[in-house]
């Protein structure tokens, strides 16, 4: 109000706004109350008791308002890092649990076996189940193998050199990358070239494994598998190769890969060793006709 | 000379007890603040401007503190909490700035 403009000219009201902010910085009360009194004709403010009291006490309210202010920042800060502490120990501790859970798990799954196995064996229809379940178990990745067969490497195309890798383009060429198609193809044409067990990046696929695009992951039996991606597969390396290079789409696949600069190499491997696939869920369970013991009654879930 | 030593009291007081602040005042300590900067820097001026006035100083602040905290307030309700707290950070902080700059002028006569 009692600011200097600056003469001539329009102003608009931004300017004069911004003319306000900046050029008063003091409130224009101390201002009009000094006019006040010079017009009573006081000279300086009366020094009263009451007046210096009271700005002192507000003086520490200002005070305690900052303290604590910061005081809170502080804590805030120190909050949030014995938050994440916290928070991490948390996992740690229940990953461990988990781990110990998963070897009791295995533990206890290899003593079921061996019980099953030790009961089945006494009899020759058990001797018959045995064997079957061996096939079966051989059918659905349950058991761990070794043997000779094939390597396939496939990895995403390698970024080039004179890439700017912050201006241009940031998204990669997706068509440089492994797509769940791919690795799909890959195992499917292995499996037609007679493999008998497979495995990506060490992830065993049993016969309800998916192999699955979730954002930028693929998930091999929902667990993700990252770049590069090694399909390991089992059989008589010759006659996989054989059939696997003949396959049309793995003949498509090289082509695209030549192309688009995805690696894709394979070599045959005198000895792979494939780990068991995850545990298999019960989903369904029937009655024998022959036994309708007791013991042998399916129980739900499982 | 009182004023300064009031300030100290209540800095002092804060970091001892440290007082618990209701979680829904707690938005609005860090504008409040600034507020509060911003009157003890007029007032500091004014006295050195020998315009100084208790009644105007004490109004100014708690009009200040409480304006500022309702302001953000309003911004939160309206969903544009951020904007004006920081529309309250720039006018006051432009404010204490100019005040500072005076401050100088007096006390090093530059």
């Amino acid at each position: 109000m009692t600011s200097a403009r600056p003469a001539g000219g329009v102003r608009s009201l931004g300017a004069s706004l911004l003319d306000d902010v900046l050029a008063e910085t003091l409130d224009p009360a101390y201002a009009q109350a000094a006019a006040a009194r010079a017009a009573r004709g006081e000279q300086r403010a009366p020094s009263r008791w009451g007046g210096q009291v009271l700005v002192a006490l507000v003086m520490v309210v200002a005070g305690l308002l900052i303290a604590v202010t910061y005081d809170q920042a502080a804590a805030k800060a120190q909050g949030r890092q014995e938050v994440r502490a916290a928070l991490v120990r948390d996992i740690q501790a229940r990953s461990e649990l988990g781990d110990e859970l998963a070897g009791q798990l295995d533990e206890l799954r290899v003593e079921v076996s061996r019980t099953s196995d030790d009961l089945l064996a006494a009899t020759t229809e058990g001797q018959r189940a045995l064997d079957a379940l061996a096939r079966a178990e051989q059918g659905t990745a349950a058991l761990a193998v070794t043997g000779p067969g094939l390597l396939i490497t496939l990895a995403n195309a390698e970024a080039e050199a004179d890439d700017d890798p912050v201006g241009g383009t940031s998204e990669a060429d997706p068509r440089g990358r492994v797509q769940d198609g791919d690795l799909q193809l890959v195992v499917n044409a292995l499996w037609a070239a007679g493999a008998e067990a497979i495995s990506i990046n060490g992830q065993r696929l049993g016969p309800t494994s998916a192999i699955r695009f979730a954002g930028e992951a693929v998930l091999v039996d929902f667990r993700p598998v990252t770049n590069p991606y090694e399909v390991r597969a089992i059989g008589d390396p010759d006659a996989l190769a054989r059939e696997f290079l003949l396959d049309a789409e793995v003949q498509s696949l090289a082509a695209v890969s030549l192309n688009f600069g995805l690696r894709f190499d394979f070599a045959k491997e005198e000895e792979l060793s494939l780990p068991a696939a995850g545990s298999p869920e019960l989903r369904s369970a029937e009655l024998l006709d022959t036994r309708r013991a007791a013991g042998t009654d399916p129980t739900p879930g499982g | 000379m009182i004023p300064i030593l009031g300030l100290a009291a209540g800095v002092l007081l804060g970091l001892v007890f440290d007082p618990t602040v209701p979680l829904w005042l707690q938005p609005y300590l860090p504008i409040a603040v600034v507020a509060a900067l911003d009157a003890v820097f007029g007032g500091f001026r004014a006295r050195l401007d020998g315009i100084f006035d208790a009644k105007v100083f004490v109004i100014s602040f708690v009009s200040n503190v409480v304006v500022a905290a309702l302001i953000v307030f309003l911004g939160d309700q309206l969903g544009v909490g951020a904007q004006l707290s920081t529309a309250v950070v720039v006018v006051l902080g432009i404010r204490i700035f100019g005040n500072a700059a005076a401050i100088r002028r007096h006390v090093f006569r530059a």
